[in-house]
């Protein structure tokens, strides 16, 4: 039970990814364009004449902080429809769009409920914001979270249903984006009255910290940081930003209130000497672990990967370390491991939290316009100076993080086997699918199975079927040879009609197409679906010939790779035919398939060839490399016992391409015919570059 | 009827190179030859159950020639043993 569920949490971490993976572009864009048309900062280095409003600089700058900021704000949207398409087990561009419905539903329904309760006045300070147009609860990223993973679970219990025939067209996938809708007009209802308590909770945490010091600051940054998964940081830091929660101070003779402004009017008057360490210990404390723990951690995390994995997982994690140093913009990375690793996170927020304590002790007084990267630092620290500032703790400081970091969770993720990005097992994704999961499907497959039999069959086999569609009430195929497909055994499955359109099969069943539709895919994913014999439905014209021992017959590639006439392999015994008549390949993939549908006759002690009789009674040599027996087996995994049936494209042998090249050897594989002189005729029927499968020699 | 026992000194024992050599050579001859390793006995001109055999170096083979050519046949293929396996 644990492991299921370690599972499934992995399964979640890995569906963030695909919006994650659009986040460090969109925070270089959004750190990089807002902080140069900051006002403030603009006046502060007077860099008004050339960056002004309407002006070419700005313009440019403000399109970049304006794209960047669509990302992020819309962040919930892309998870709501990232994590759906994650979870889902297929049909997933039906999840995505019930994802994107389901949370505007969601919005709206808690929109319609403030709006009647005397709108965003009478909801506390912070608590509302504006999604997509709609007036909502502030829920950050959590909202689209909870919108996605319910909306998977919907669709996967769901997207087969059939309904009455009344209502059948409404069945399938097209009650998913239904369904959701209605459960998330409900789960909004809810959100709008249990999410608010859940905010004044955590305001309420602020008068903790105002009256703990130190460790008040502490405090606030473990709570800022815990909190950001949940959106809701924003009612907790806010305040102190913007209210006198934050402190109050007389600049100039104005009252201001909220730390940032206190530090932006600091930073506005000329009579400043320091900035006041009271305001900006909710802030400055960021710089640290932005700027140098972060990035460690990506770096632990990057030498913890698998060797194999690390290209992959290195672009990734430099890319969002590269965010997190310069913007501050650390989601990027933090949700590479959030989720995955939450006990990493917590770690992560303890140490966040020291940080602003260390800047509130050391006062350090650097402020920012939203978060700690290396932009805001020089502006607001370096340029000061640090007199006023006391920037150079943060460097001090940040080395000491980077240190910290980096072996805090190298160690923890090797000691405690997390998976962070590229510790996978490779594979996972089959590993997923437990025996609960095998049996669902079985039930599942049972129901629809013997139509999807009679499909199969009907289309001429799995193989003759290139391309599956459904529009309506009609299944839409493309077969490969169209003379093999069988109209009535389609009727016989239920059909009402079959039209012929070249290659092109339509087969008419109503409107619960859908689900027939997603029954025949379950059933050819199947191993199953390879056995339907199509030979039964058409009269076989093979028993009638040869008197010899082998009747005719084809075999296919063995293997993807480059073609050799057997009269060029550098290996006498074959290219004096004296194993045989045959062809040879030079392969891509160290993978060598079944040629026939058989059985395993020899499989060499060596592991570098084995001997397979056709059921039409060609012998058949598979020899790997050449000379390879002096490799006594070593590189070469063997999936095959003797005596075993097989069929055309079966794995039988894997092996290293590589290390065998290396030892020197040739790698030219032959598939030679060994009782050749029971043949009249045999050809080869391939040429230049072939895929396993694909037609290689016909036998008469 | 003539035969010969066998010890193979090969490190490779008769794997599919010498397997097609040897198998061609019978071929030459109109007499039967078969070879036994193990109580199993095969004929030598199916290159298939040869190989089938597996046999290794150290393995004790015996070669049976019965026929009309079985003298010749006898001293080439014993011939091909010493040389070859």
């Amino acid at each position: 039970m644990k492991t299921e569920a370690f599972g499934v949490l992995q399964r979640v971490g890995r569906s963030f990814m695909l919006p994650i993976a659009l986040l460090p572009v969109a925070g270089l864009l959004l750190g990089i364009g807002s902080s140069f048309t900051n006002p403030t900062t603009l006046e502060t280095y007077r860099l008004t004449k050339l960056i002004y409003e309407g002006g070419l600089l700005y313009t440019i700058l403000d399109i970049m902080s304006k794209t960047g900021s669509v990302v992020f704000d819309n962040l919930p949207l892309l998870f709501a429809m990232g994590v759906a398409i994650g979870m889902a087990k297929r049909e997933k561009e039906v999840a995505a769009l019930s994802g994107a419905i389901a949370y505007l539903i969601m919005n709206a329904s808690i929109s319609t409920l403030i709006a009647s309760h005397g709108g965003v006045e009478s909801m506390a300070p912070n608590s509302t914001t504006t999604s997509l147009g709609i007036t909502t609860l502030q829920m950050g990223v959590f909202g689209g979270i909870i919108v996605g993973l319910g909306v998977a679970a919907l669709h996967n219990r769901f997207y087969k249903i059939q309904l009455p025939q009344v209502l059948s067209f409404f069945g399938g996938t097209r009650f998913v984006p239904i369904i959701s809708s209605l459960v998330y007009l409900l789960v909004g209802v809810l959100m709008y009255f249990v999410w608010p308590i859940v905010q004044s909770w955590i305001a309420s945490l602020g008068n903790l910290v105002l009256e703990s010091g130190y460790f008040g600051t502490w405090i606030y940054g473990v709570i800022e940081r815990a909190l950001i998964p949940f959106g809701l940081h924003h009612v907790f830091y806010m305040p102190f930003w913007q209210t006198e929660l934050g402190g109050a101070m007389v600049i100039d003779g104005n009252l201001i209130q909220g730390a940032q402004n206190i530090y932006f009017a600091q930073l506005a008057s000329k009579s400043t000497q320091q900035f006041a360490v009271e305001a900006t210990r909710f802030m400055s404390g960021k710089f640290p672990f932005m700027i140098f723990g972060l990035p460690a951690a990506a770096y632990a995390m990057y030498r913890a990967a698998r060797p194999e994995k690390r290209k992959v997982v290195g672009s990734l994690l430099l890319s969002a370390a590269i965010t997190s140093i310069l913007t501050g913009i650390t989601e990027p990375l933090e949700f590479t491991f959030l989720f995955v690793a939450p006990i990493m996170y917590a770690v992560h927020c303890v140490l966040a939290g020291l940080s602003f304590m260390l800047m509130h002790i050391l006062n350090v007084g650097v402020g920012m316009t939203f978060s700690g990267g290396l932009i805001d630092l020089t502006l607001f620290g370096i340029l000061q100076g640090n007199a006023k500032t006391n920037w150079i703790w943060v460097v001090v400081v940040g080395l000491g993080y980077a240190l910290i970091y980096y072996l805090v969770f190298y160690f923890m993720i090797t000691k405690m086997n997390l998976k962070t990005p590229g510790r996978e097992a490779d594979d996972e994704e089959t590993k997923l699918y437990t025996r609960a999961d095998v049996n669902e499907r079985k039930q599942r497959l049972a129901a629809g199975e013997n139509t999807s039999r009679l499909i199969v069959a009907g289309l001429g086999g799995k193989r003759n079927i290139s391309d599956i569609d459904c529009c309506a009430t009609r299944l839409r195929i493309t077969v490969k040879d169209e003379s093999l497909v069988n109209d009535s055994l389609l009727k016989e499955s239920g059909a009402s009609g079959v039209i012929h359109k070249g290659n092109g099969v339509q087969v008419v069943y109503g409107p619960q197409v859908s689900v027939v539709k997603s029954n025949l895919e379950d059933f050819l994913d199947s191993p199953e679906s390879e056995n339907i014999n199509i030979e039964a439905a058409k009269p076989s014209q093979q028993a009638a010939s040869v008197a010899k021992n082998a009747k005719p017959c084809t075999l296919y590639s063995h293997l993807t790779g480059r073609v050799v006439a057997l009269s060029d392999v550098k290996d006498e015994a074959f290219s004096a035919k004296i194993l045989g008549e045959g062809v040879a390949v030079v392969p891509d993939e160290g993978i060598l398939h079944s040629p026939c549908d058989g059985r395993i006759e020899k499989v060499f002690d060596t592991k570098h060839a084995l001997n397979i009789v056709s059921d039409e009674g060609c012998e058949i040599l598979l020899h790997i490399g050449l000379d390879t027996v002096k490799l006594s087996g070593k590189f070469f995994t063997v999936h095959v016992k003797d005596g075993d049936k097989i069929h055309k494209g079966d794995k039988l042998i894997t092996f290293d391409l590589k290390s065998i090249k290396k030892e020197g050897f040739d790698i030219t594989t032959p598939m030679v015919i060994c009782n050749s002189e029971d043949y009249e005729e045999i050809r080869t029927v391939c040429k230049d570059n072939v895929s396993a499968g694909e037609k290689a020699i016909e036998a008469n | 009827m003539k035969s010969f026992t066998y010890v193979i000194k090969d490190e490779t024992g008769i794997h599919a190179r010498p397997a097609g050599l040897l198998s061609k050579l019978a071929k030459k001859f109109s007499s039967e030859i078969m070879i036994e390793k193990d109580k199993k006995t095969v004929n030598v001109t199916r290159l298939m159950m040869l190989m089938g055999l597996g046999v290794k170096c150290g393995d004790t083979v015996t070669v049976t020639v019965t026929g009309d050519d079985e003298e010749t046949a006898f001293e080439e293929i014993s011939e091909f043993f010493k040389r070859n396996l």
